[in-house]
């Protein structure tokens, strides 16, 4: 049965509030994932405006350590707004935004961003690309070095470290993004469409790396995009945002085999079963999700 | 080297050569005064004599080592001072907002209209010459700078941010890349025009230099001296611009590459 359900949604009240404390995560490296438990990052009531137009109200949600969410949506759902308040990018105009049970207060090595874009220095070699994060935190060259090279052979970029990224084709550009966030080792990734420009054929072998990568980091990855297939082959959770600007979205859990990067899950009954319930409610929010019975 | 390659050498040679035809065709027609256009041959014949007997009891070698000085000088000042100054303005709102006025101001005047004044302030030595030509050189490069500071995209500037980048380290590993393209591109366009201006500077008296030729050449009607003179100009300006854009190809080596 579908782990489906309305989030519930704490009343606003006007009380000063502080948030709750969460308990500070400890990175925890390889071990496949299992959910540990513990939210890693937490939205408690996050409201979101520009001048009079709400594009986030009282939005709350927890994501725990190891876990992959995506978040699904039609574009000016407000679903980027949530991952630039993650980033620290943008700050909430209500409510609180925790990341390791600590207010996010700006951007940070900690929550590192893929971007649609892949935003890499042109004037940059790959392998300083990725090793962007240790070279502003004052590391050495033979650290650089060292992290590049691991990061670069975990995406499959080993032999390409000296080239720049005009070199590079669009799945390699993003191998690259990705790896360079890794090399920051952040607490949660933060990835906003990163594959949404690629072929189908790059972008589903990107889809089973990230995954393979995630399995073998046990990565926190919010992952951003507007296709169903990619939301749940990625996903172990679901969260699709409708309209976040009345502050609900469902939530569906992905009860996918392992391992989860297996080509074949994209034709696993569940996988058929999740993308037609969600199919629907996205084309009409209002109906019930599934014709033949009640989810 | 590739077929367009060559066949861009190629024209690049040709062309000057079909002027140069042109201008021995014309001229050996006797379809104009050689008072208005000398002979190729005539020209090159003074370009001989100034280089073994020198112009007005000076060498030439003295005269471009005085031009080029007062170029190099102007055009180094001029460039970093004009680049810095544009991408603090580029960066800083504030900043800009005070420079905003005064600069486009003075960025419409002619720089020969400068000159009754700057004689009135800095009088008709090398500090007149060398500033005339540092104020264009400085207004090139702040307007090039400043563009060139805000060419950073968004998404780069948040990518260097969240992976722990001071505004120190944003500047140097962002902005400033960023905007090298526009620098380098402004460092041509004010190599130009400091040439340009060192002939109209020279104007300002003095005895020495290669605006100092054409110009004496000129009120003698020694046509051939102020060919040769524009020809020597016109090589220091192909040559310099040669040698920057030379830089700017491995400086800014992923210019026009982006995908």
């Amino acid at each position: 049965m579908a782990a489906q359900r309305h989030l519930q949604l704490v009343p606003r009240s006007d009380d000063a509030q502080q948030p709750a404390a969460v308990d500070a995560p400890e990175v925890t490296a390889s071990a496949p994932r299992t959910r540990s438990g513990r939210a890693i990052l937490k939205f408690d009531r996050v409201g979101f405006a520009y001048g009079s137009r709400t594009i986030l109200d009282n939005v709350s949600f927890e994501v725990e350590q190891g876990e992959i969410v995506s978040l699904l949506g039609p574009s000016g759902c407000g679903k980027t707004t949530i991952l630039n308040l993650i980033a620290g990018f943008l700050m909430p105009t209500g409510g609180f935004c925790l990341a390791g049970g600590r207010e996010i207060v700006g951007p940070g090595p900690d929550r590192g961003v893929v971007f649609q874009s892949a935003a890499l220095f042109d004037w940059m070699t790959v392998a300083e690309n990725i090793a962007f994060s240790l070279r502003c935190a004052h590391k050495g060259r033979r650290e650089r070095d060292a992290i590049a090279k691991e990061m670069g052979a975990l995406v499959g970029l080993g032999d390409r470290l000296d080239a720049y990224p005009y070199e590079l084709s669009g799945g390699m550009r993003q191998r690259v993004g990705l790896a360079r966030v890794l090399a920051a080792k952040p607490t949660v990734m933060l990835m906003d469409e990163p594959f949404s420009a690629l072929d189908v054929q790059t972008r589903e072998a990107l889809q089973e790396e990230l995954l393979r990568i995630q399995q073998h980091t046990g990565a926190t990855i919010v992952f951003i995009t507007h296709s169903i297939d990619e939301a749940i082959f990625l996903g172990h959770r679901v969260f699709l945002a409708s309209s976040l600007a009345t502050g609900t979205f469902e939530e569906f859990t992905v009860a996918l085999p392992q391992p989860r990067d297996d080509p074949e899950n994209r034709l696993h009954p569940e996988f058929i079963r999740l993308r037609e319930i969600i199919y629907r409610r996205m084309r009409n929010p209002g109906a019930p999700a599934s014709r033949t019975g009640a989810p | 080297m590739s077929r367009e390659k060559r066949a861009y050498l190629i024209v690049a040679v040709l062309s000057p050569l079909a002027v140069l035809a042109l201008w021995t065709f014309v001229t050996h027609q006797k379809a104009v005064a050689a008072i208005i256009l000398p002979p190729p041959e005539a020209v090159f014949a003074s370009l001989i004599d100034m280089l073994q007997r020198g112009y007005s009891g000076v060498a030439l070698s003295t005269h471009i080592g005085a031009s080029l000085t007062r170029v190099s000088v102007a055009f180094v000042l001029g460039s970093i001072l004009g680049t810095i100054v544009g991408l603090i303005r580029g960066r800083v709102p504030l900043l800009d907002a005070v420079f905003l006025v005064p600069s486009e101001v003075i960025r419409p005047i002619p720089p020969l209209g400068l000159i009754p004044l700057f004689i009135l302030w800095f009088g008709i030595g090398e500090l007149s010459k060398i500033l005339l030509i540092f104020v264009s050189v400085f207004l090139i490069m702040m307007v090039s700078a400043h563009a060139g500071a805000q060419s950073a995209t968004v998404d780069t500037l948040r990518a260097a941010r969240s992976m722990g980048a001071n505004s120190v380290q944003t500047f140097r590993f962002v902005i400033l890349p960023s905007a090298l393209p526009q620098i380098m591109t402004g460092l041509r366009v004010a190599m130009g025009t400091a040439l340009t201006i060192l002939v109209a500077s020279e104007l300002l008296g003095g005895d020495r230099g290669l605006g100092f030729v054409i110009l004496d050449a000129s009120s003698f009607f020694r046509t051939t001296y102020v060919f040769a003179g524009i020809i020597i100009i016109g090589a220091i300006g192909l040559a310099s611009d040669r040698l920057i854009a030379l830089v700017e190809r491995k400086v800014v080596h992923w210019r026009g590459k982006q995908h």
